[in-house]
């Protein structure tokens, strides 16, 4: 796969820690996963926002899922550099520092490369999984993303969050 | 020591759970999955089908893949590294509790395939060892036991029944069935409405279906899907110990002694009994029997034909689909269209055998049905345009609500012969080992040519039913990859024990007390998904063990 290819992985993988991005050889900046995941939803999907939905902190589930490899986890978070990477390689600042007209600029050139796009597409669907899936996982805002699709959900609705 | 010691809880091992429990004999079933009831069911996209939660981490437990190509070669995938996925529902009642339910009876032909269409050059067709008269009994045993709903109408291809029709009336059906009804109507094809192993009305001390708009992949809330759980295992007296993998048989002087398991944890456990039955879904119950090799057997248990894991089958064919759009409908059409919950139940059978004017094809089934109404999953399937490219920002977010409120998808399976081929088998591998550090198992896959031409054949009816109902983006898949839940062979039955494992009551040749009832036994696989098969055959030997048990009492 692309993304194993370009870089090696990350031990750490939290959404709280240190993501150094380098520029060069030189440590340009340390930024966390969280922020730059929480600019970036907005940026691919702000509908979710207008909902009152809060696909942020759904991502913290899902780094935490026993039903998620570690692999994967670790890929979310290396996404995270290489979008940093780009951000700086284009305008010399971090992707959450950046106008809104440019992040969509390192988007575009980002989503030209396999690699940044098939990392785009894993938090979009993330993304979609924290405004459409059931409420009790706690972002479908009162099922505001089920009403904006005419969706009503299917009975029995779960009791408690499978994690 | 336990009369009968079933290995595995689905379809294949609960008829013989609940008939032999019933009859006052002592049975306990192994499962290694959990027991969920029908409160524990609910529709939660996130775990059942984003998070897998019926099926065990490919971290865990895993396959290894050999895919062959014509010509002979193969490439080999590790099922945890390609996410390659071949489990279905690890859980008592097993994958039963998560399926359809499109329950089709194989039909007379499909028991004589060689005698009736004749040799097929590189696959290894024969005919069964039993009749479908043998097996039409316990048919319609399933049906009033099980619960089958629907309505039988007469076609080209209608197999004999012993009554007149189902006992459970048919499901209610959305209003676009009207549309496809006339298109059949139209093209001179013969609509019919498919059977479905779900109540429509309570009975069996179970609920009838409450058309909750998820039924295919998810557990049945009020026990209308007759699951081996709810239709069996909840209406017996059979002690279940589940979070128990067997791992291990072993045999004395022709007879298995003992079972072994471990719990999740590793713990060792041991189970005696005098008869033993397997059925942990075909790919399994191979890799069980090929892993318990001992001095009285050591290519495997039961394996002294060497027929062990041989002629492994799926279903072949495919799927494909045509989109609904409001554009090309009136209100009362659209209204129809997007009624939630209600069924489509709808399949064609008129090629189940076809002439293409050389020769006389073996043909298969077509069901019909609605896209699935997961809802991250069709939102997923909006994120690229025609071109390919990643779409965000508001132009994503207008597709996916234009897509997901102004149309619908309607969907069609096809069912076809795969045909046993020699490099389509299970073995185990010489390193890669699960959790437990037992061998995993290697699944051969082999798809032999014919599969795909029927498949076209048959995928290119459907079209013309969709195209005749007015639907749009209508586009079909036929193709070798073979669907995980519908999987048959590996032990096959029949009269010679040097080219069979089991014999016609799926007894192991070399064996005096361990039976097959899962689809292992299937020579070949008809062309309808294979658990009606599976159930009625498995009452069929429960009926044979029960005749034996009672024997060695008096």
């Amino acid at each position: 796969m692309d993304y194993l290819k370009r870089r090696a992985f990350l031990k750490a993988g939290f959404l709280s820690s240190a993501v150094i991005v380098m520029n060069g050889c030189s440590v340009f900046v340390i930024t966390t996963s969280r922020d730059t995941i929480k600019v970036l939803q907005n940026d691919l999907f702000p509908k979710a926002k207008e909902l009152g939905i809060n696909t942020a902190d759904y991502i913290g589930i899902v780094l935490k899922h026993s039903h998620i490899s570690q692999e994967d986890k670790e890929y979310l978070k290396n996404g995270v550099k290489w979008l940093n990477e780009s951000a700086v390689e284009m305008y010399k600042k971090q992707y959450t520092k950046l106008l809104a007209h440019e992040r969509q600029e390192v988007l575009k050139s980002f989503a030209q490369e396999s690699w940044g796009s098939s990392w785009l597409d894993t938090i979009l669907r993330y993304t979609f999984e924290a405004s459409f899936g059931d409420p009790i996982y706690g972002s479908n805002n009162n099922k505001a993303g089920w009403k904006w699709l005419e969706f009503t959900g299917g009975e029995p609705r779960p009791k408690k969050v499978y994690l | 020591m336990y009369d009968v010691c079933i290995i595995g809880s689905g379809a294949g091992g609960s008829p013989i759970a609940y008939e032999l429990s019933n009859a006052g004999f002592n049975v306990v079933v192994l499962e290694k999955g959990k027991n969920y009831k029908e409160e524990d069911f609910s529709k939660d996209e996130l775990a059942v089908s984003r998070r897998d939660m019926f099926t065990p981490p490919l971290k865990e437990q895993k396959h290894i893949i050999n895919e062959y190509s014509q010509s002979g070669k193969f490439v080999r995938y590790d099922g945890e590294e390609s996410g390659w996925n071949f489990w279905n529902g690890s859980m008592v009642g097993g994958s039963s509790n998560i399926m359809s339910g499109y329950f089709h009876r194989m039909k007379p032909k499909d028991f004589k395939l060689l005698s009736s269409y004749g040799e097929v050059k590189g696959a290894n067709v024969i005919d069964w060892c039993i009749s479908y008269d043998e097996l039409e009994p316990y048919y319609d045993k399933v049906e009033k036991v099980v619960g089958v709903s629907g309505k039988i109408v007469k076609h080209k291809f209608a197999e004999p029944r012993s009554t007149p029709d189902l006992p459970y009336p048919m499901l209610e059906t959305n209003g676009v069935t009207d549309w496809f009804d006339k298109a059949c109507k139209d093209l001179k094809f013969t609509a019919i409405p498919t059977p479905r192993a779900v109540l429509s009305q309570n009975a069996l001390g179970r609920y009838g279906c409450y058309y909750s708009n998820f039924c295919g992949s998810y557990g049945c809330a009020s026990g209308a899907k007759g699951s081996a759980r709810a239709a069996l295992l909840q209406k017996c007296d059979a002690e279940i110990i589940t979070d128990a993998f067997v791992y291990k048989l072993d045999s004395k002087d022709g007879k298995i002694t003992r079972a072994y398991y471990y719990t999740k944890h590793g713990i060792k456990h041991i189970i005696n009994a005098k008869i033993f039955v397997l059925s942990a879904q075909a790919i399994e119950s191979s890799r069980l029997l090929l892993n318990s090799k001992n001095e009285e057997f050591p290519n495997g248990m039961a394996n002294s034909s060497g027929e062990l894991g041989k002629n492994l089958v799926f279903s072949a064919g495919g799927s494909g689909s045509g989109r609904f759009i409001f554009e090309e409908l009136t209100k009362e059409q659209q209204k129809a269209l997007m009624q939630p919950g209600l069924f489509f139940n709808r399949s064609l059978q008129d090629w189940y055998d076809y002439d293409d004017g050389c020769r006389t094809y073996k043909g298969g089934t077509i069901d019909f049905l609605f896209e699935h109404q997961n809802l991250i999953s069709r939102v997923n399937r909006e994120m690229y345009d025609e071109e390919g490219n990643l779409l965000w920002g508001e132009k994503l977010a207008d597709k996916i609500h234009k897509t997901l409120t102004t149309s619908r998808v309607l969907t069609f399976e096809v069912f076809n012969d795969w045909l046993p081929t020699d490099n389509c088998n299970v073995s185990v591998d010489d390193e890669a080992k699960d959790k437990w550090g037992v061998p995993v198992g290697v699944i051969n896959l082999n798809s032999h040519p014919q599969d795909l031409e029927v498949g076209e054949h048959l995928a290119k009816k459907a079209v013309e039913v969709l195209e005749g109902m007015g639907a749009v983006e209508i586009d079909y898949s036929i193709s070798a990859s073979p669907p995980p839940n519908l999987v048959a062979g590996g032990c096959r039955f029949g009269d010679n024990p040097k080219t069979s494992v089991l014999d016609k009551n799926c007894k192991a040749h070399d064996l005096e007390n361990l039976y097959v009832t899962d689809a292992s036994f299937m020579p070949t696989g008809g062309s309808v998904p294979y658990t009606w098969t599976i159930y009625a055959n498995s009452f069929r030997v429960a009926d044979v063990i029960k005749d034996k048990l009672k024997a060695s009492k008096h």
